[in-house]
């Protein structure tokens, strides 16, 4: 507050009533010069063809592509052979073990690491996937979703752990890592065939690339985040560095293991639903036929069973990465809910239904307390005849791994009773219902609804004439040279001169292969999307914060729009947008929103309890404090859900040419449908250079933000 | 705590291998993709039918789009054969299939049968004699009448043709329209399924709007559409006239010939037609049966089609 007292400071001139406008101002003033420049330079000014005719990049890939094809075939062939041995064989088993096997070994994980709550909701999402006659499909979405986990998580850790030993390979591992995530995968997907073949292998080899960056990010950074005073008293006690990293730095760094395992999860499941494209199976598929059909019902069933598997595994890997809760409160005036809300402790009927759980839940534990016992015990006895030391740890280990023996236990009955005694076979079809009907009705009824028409169309016409279209005519009518050196500046000016010339090397490159135009186009796209984020996200977030119900309601939806596959929703954004670029922007809004309205909820949240008082006291309104002081001390996780948006607005350029799209995105396109990788990379690399640029600066501009207001 | 590892993995292995009883083995099974429209799974799902039950052969059935991916697929050996390609819509057929002047990794496996033809169409309900402003039986430059009547907000002043969905295609739809002096502008939805889920919204709304289709598709077992009358291809130059027929063919890698001459032979052989086709399409999309059964009854009724493919 000291600013407050000094009446002009020369390094912050746009400090009013202590806070700093220079941001805006800067934004204002550029946006002022910029438009001068436009109308005062000419409208369409092209990158010169004299300079990017000189450099033929396409060329150069696709003659390097022929030559992989006929030197590297022999070796990609063989890795995709041993990948999809492990994959054929997860699928048999999933497919050919009866189905409560499957549901078991899913819903008894998340029953130890997540609860009962957990646990009810996985199993409804495993009998969903049958209830919906998508049980085949599932399980060969979570074999290739297992086989390429596994692998990724592998050369992942591994990789993370030797970039957290050596700062040279970090440096240069990060761009590939920034890479492997932001490169449209319809890039590389088309030439994988000829190298990884058709079906499961190739999509896992794909999804091991583009799902491990999270892992090897995390694992690296959860190791460096270690407390230097651990590692010294680690030394100290005379181990080896070898030693200090095992037993020392990768026990501590877990939580952060598991939790870039946990995101490697999310990404791999986008990326299995993508698969499809080049002949892998599962639920994918399901939603790409009935997308091919214009079948909304349907792929809203396999959508579902998609959003259900997602969240289920993301509930499930954060369970396991956070240390499990204890049964009782610590305090034990009140009873800890199992299954209903905490907020019913006070309720007779509520604790009585607790009360019959508990019981439920402690004679299962007893049981298979009893049973382990009873297997350590025999173990013990049996190597003794042996063995005494080793007997003993036997039964030490044995009584370790209580849970995972008894679940193993039920598991093998299971089998064991599906063997011999009576076969279980298919997921039984008096389970099965369908929800396309009704689904398929509603959007029909819409379709014609002249209020909910009117409403789309007005929505549709302001943002194309408000908006999309007076962005596209102005950024591609900029000057190149011009737009060069505004990037320039507003890098230079928040992330510093390295980054600037990074910038606009990476820029003149879109330029230099031909491809200035679309560049523009997507960067125009992008923002409509983002402004358009903004302005349905930050008012729902602020809404969200301050009530209770809206927070409860918004949740599911974003949980929802965030793991639904796009394929999904693009044919109702069609019927009532019909296709043009606006319907790009819109389906774009629905993927890239949910972060925005998160990161403003938890901005406006996680905000001291001082702050109300204090402005209380000033005697603010609600309105004027959130104004003055709330949004902008959130403004740092504001700007956050900004950056999520522009990343996530960016990965969906490469779907919405589907439905209209221009661009960068509709350039892969067309690349993929002519077989032609170098076109093809050309754009990826634009929408690559366009990530890096936009999430650099915006992650800057948050970081100057946190410094601004002292965080 | 060594130990516990070992267990742990040996706990897994275990698990893992109680699971692993035997995989099916593969004698004579060839993989071909399914065509993602009606009328191509149909035409596959005859072929498949006469290798499953007449040849002994397993026919792996894969679901991806058709498209050059197919392509890379017969090059690289992983699929040996995809049927019902139309000419003016692969876009790779130039650079791989000798006939189209490519080079041989592909080989044509024959005709397939069903014709295709390609045209502009507009809704049943704007033409004169359901009540609608446009002459019953129209043509190109008709459309110049009703330019306010399409005109859309991405057109400005011109009418707007949802012209194809795909630029690979090259249907040059611009360049017709501004050859033919038709104050339209062409728009590229970029995919079918956009295409044809743009024209059914306005369908139901009963919006007035000029689309490219082709024939046989299943859009017309779901929509009554009117085709609109192009100068016929040959007579003016192209692209100013309408589109040559497709003949469509089959295809697949060349060790199909070598490896399996017999199952080639009657791909070569088989050829169902148009009319055929758009039956099975019917009680496919219209009554929502499923397609193997479909064609399995076809197949059983007129034995006398296609007993003649296979060779002796």
């Amino acid at each position: 507050m000291s600013e407050l007292s000094s009446t002009f400071d020369f390094k912050k001139p746009f400090l009013f009533g202590g806070v700093d406008y220079s941001v805006p101002v800067y934004i204002l003033i550029g946006l002022l010069i910029s438009i001068i420049v436009w109308f005062s330079i000419g409208f369409r000014y092209v990158f010169p063809e004299a300079i990017s005719g000189q450099f033929d990049f396409q060329l150069i890939i696709n003659n390097a592509e022929t030559w992989l094809q006929i030197h590297a075939k022999v070796y990609t062939r063989a890795a995709s052979n041993f990948v999809g041995y492990y994959l054929e064989q997860l699928e048999m088993f999933l497919w050919f073990k009866p189905w409560p096997v499957v549901t078991l070994a899913l819903v008894l994980p998340a029953l130890h690491y997540g609860g009962l709550r957990l646990a009810l909701f996985t199993l409804f999402g495993v009998l969903f996937w049958g209830m919906m006659d998508m049980w085949d499909p599932a399980m060969s979405t979570l074999a290739l979703m297992g086989v390429s986990v596994l692998f990724s998580c592998f050369f992942g850790i591994i990789l993370g752990i030797l970039c957290s030993q050596n700062d040279a390979l970090e440096a240069s591992v990060r761009p590939v890592l920034d890479t492997m995530q932001t490169m449209p995968s319809f890039v590389y997907l088309l030439p994988a065939i000829v190298f990884f073949g058709i079906g499961g292998p190739p999509a896992a080899m794909a999804i091991i690339i583009y799902a491990m960056p999270p892992v090897v990010r995390l694992t690296n950074l959860g190791i460096r985040q270690v407390p230097e005073t651990t590692i010294e008293v680690a030394e100290s006690f005379g181990s080896s560095r070898l030693q200090t990293l095992f037993k020392v730095q990768i026990p501590q760094a877990l939580p952060s293991i598991m939790l870039g395992i946990n995101q490697t999860i999310m990404m791999a499941l986008g990326l299995a639903v993508l698969a499809v494209f080049i002949g892998a199976g599962g639920l994918g598929e399901e939603v790409y036929k009935a997308l091919k059909r214009l079948k909304v019902g349907w792929s809203v069933e396999g959508g579902l069973c998609i959003v259900f598997m997602a969240i289920i595994f993301d509930r499930l890997s954060l369970a396991m990465s956070h240390p499990k809760e204890s049964d009782m409160l610590k305090d034990n005036t009140e009873m800890k809910f199992r299954l209903l809300p905490q907020r019913l402790a006070r309720n007779k009927i509520a604790i009585a239904f607790e009360k019959l759980i508990d019981i439920i839940w402690y004679s299962v534990a007893v049981l298979g307390y009893y049973f382990v016992e009873g297997l350590a015990i025999l173990s013990e006895r049996l190597v003794k005849i042996f063995n005494k030391n080793l007997a003993l740890s036997i039964g030490i280990l044995v009584r370790s791994f209580r849970f995972l023996l008894s679940s193993l236990f039920v598991i093998i009955l299971v089998l064991i009773w599906d063997s011999w005694i009576m076969e279980i076979g298919y997921f039984p079809k008096d389970w099965q219902f369908t929800i396309r009907k009704p689904i398929d009705n509603a959007i029909d009824s819409l379709i014609v609804n002249p209020y909910f028409y009117g409403f789309t169309k007005g929505l549709k016409e302001f943002i194309f004439f408000y908006i999309l279209n007076p962005l596209e005519i102005f950024l591609i009518g900029l000057p190149w040279l011009f737009v060069l050196g505004a990037f320039f500046v507003i890098s230079f000016f928040s992330a510093g001169m390295i980054f600037a010339m990074i910038a606009v090397c990476l820029l003149f490159f879109t330029g230099l292969s031909g491809v200035w135009e679309l560049t523009m186009q997507t960067l125009a796209a992008i923002v409509a999307s983002v402004v358009v984020c903004v302005l349905i996200g930050l008012p729902l977030g602020i809404l969200a914060a301050y009530n209770k119900t809206v927070d409860n309601i918004v949740r599911p939806i974003l949980d929802t729009m965030q793991t639904m596959p796009a394929f999904v929703y693009l044919i109702p954004v069609l019927y009532f947008f019909g296709g043009n670029r606006v319907t790009a922007v819109i389906a774009t809004v629905i993927y890239a929103l949910p972060p925005m309205v998160r990161m403003t909820n938890l901005g406006l949240r996680e905000l001291p309890k001082q702050i109300n008082e204090v402005s209380d006291s000033f005697g603010s309104t609600e309105i004027q404090s959130l104004i003055k002081v709330k949004l902008p001390m959130a403004s740092p996780s504001i700007m956050l859900g900004v950056n999520q948006a522009v990343i996530m607005a960016l990965a969906m350029q490469v779907i919405t040419p589907l439905i209209a799209g221009e661009g960068l995105g509709k350039e892969v396109f067309r690349a993929m449908e002519t077989a032609d990788t170098g076109r093809g990379l050309i754009a990826g690399i634009g929408i690559v250079l366009l990530a890096i640029l936009l999430d650099r600066l915006t992650q800057a501009w948050t970081v100057n933000q946190r410094k601004a207001l002292g965080l | 705590m060594n130990l516990k590892n070992k267990l742990t993995t040996s706990l897994f292995a275990t698990l893992l291998a109680i699971g692993f009883a035997g995989s099916a083995s593969a004698g004579g099974m060839l993989r071909a993709p399914v065509p993602d429209w009606t009328g191509g799974a149909v035409t596959c799902e005859v072929i498949h039918y006469v290798l499953e039950n007449e040849m002994g052969y397993k026919v792996k059935r894969i679901t991806m789009p058709s498209g050059p991916g197919v392509a890379e697929g017969e090059r690289a050996g992983d699929i040996d054969f995809h049927c019902e390609s139309w000419p003016s819509y692969s876009t790779t057929n130039d650079i791989y299939i000798k006939e189209w002047g490519g080079d041989g990794s592909i080989v044509k496996l024959g005709d397939a049968g069903p014709i295709g033809t390609s045209s502009y169409w507009i809704p049943s309900y704007l033409i004169e004699k359901n009540g609608g402003p446009i002459k019953n039986e129209p043509k190109l430059t008709d459309l110049n009448d009703h330019v306010d009547l399409f005109k859309g907000m991405d057109t400005g002043a011109k009418g707007r043709l949802l012209g194809c969905p795909t630029p690979a295609w090259e249907c040059r739809d611009q360049d017709r329209l501004d050859m033919n002096g038709i104050n339209f502008k062409a728009i590229e939805l970029g995919s079918e399924t956009a295409h044809w889920a743009e024209a059914q919204a306005a369908y139901k709304r009963k919006e007035p709007f000029v689309l490219y289709a082709w024939t046989p598709h299943w859009i017309f077992a779901v929509l009554d559409l009117v085709s609109v009358e192009l100068p016929a291809f040959g007579s003016v130059e192209w692209p100013a006239s309408g589109w040559d027929v497709d003949v469509t063919y089959n295809a697949g890698r060349p060790g199909m010939l070598t490896e399996h001459p017999e199952a080639s032979q009657m791909i070569m052989n088989a050829s169902i037609t148009n009319v055929q086709q758009a039956g099975m399409i019917k009680a496919i999309d219209i009554d929502g049966r499923d397609i193997e059964e479909v064609v399995a009854e076809w197949m059983e009724a007129n034995r006398d089609v296609w007993s003649s493919w296979v060779p002796d």
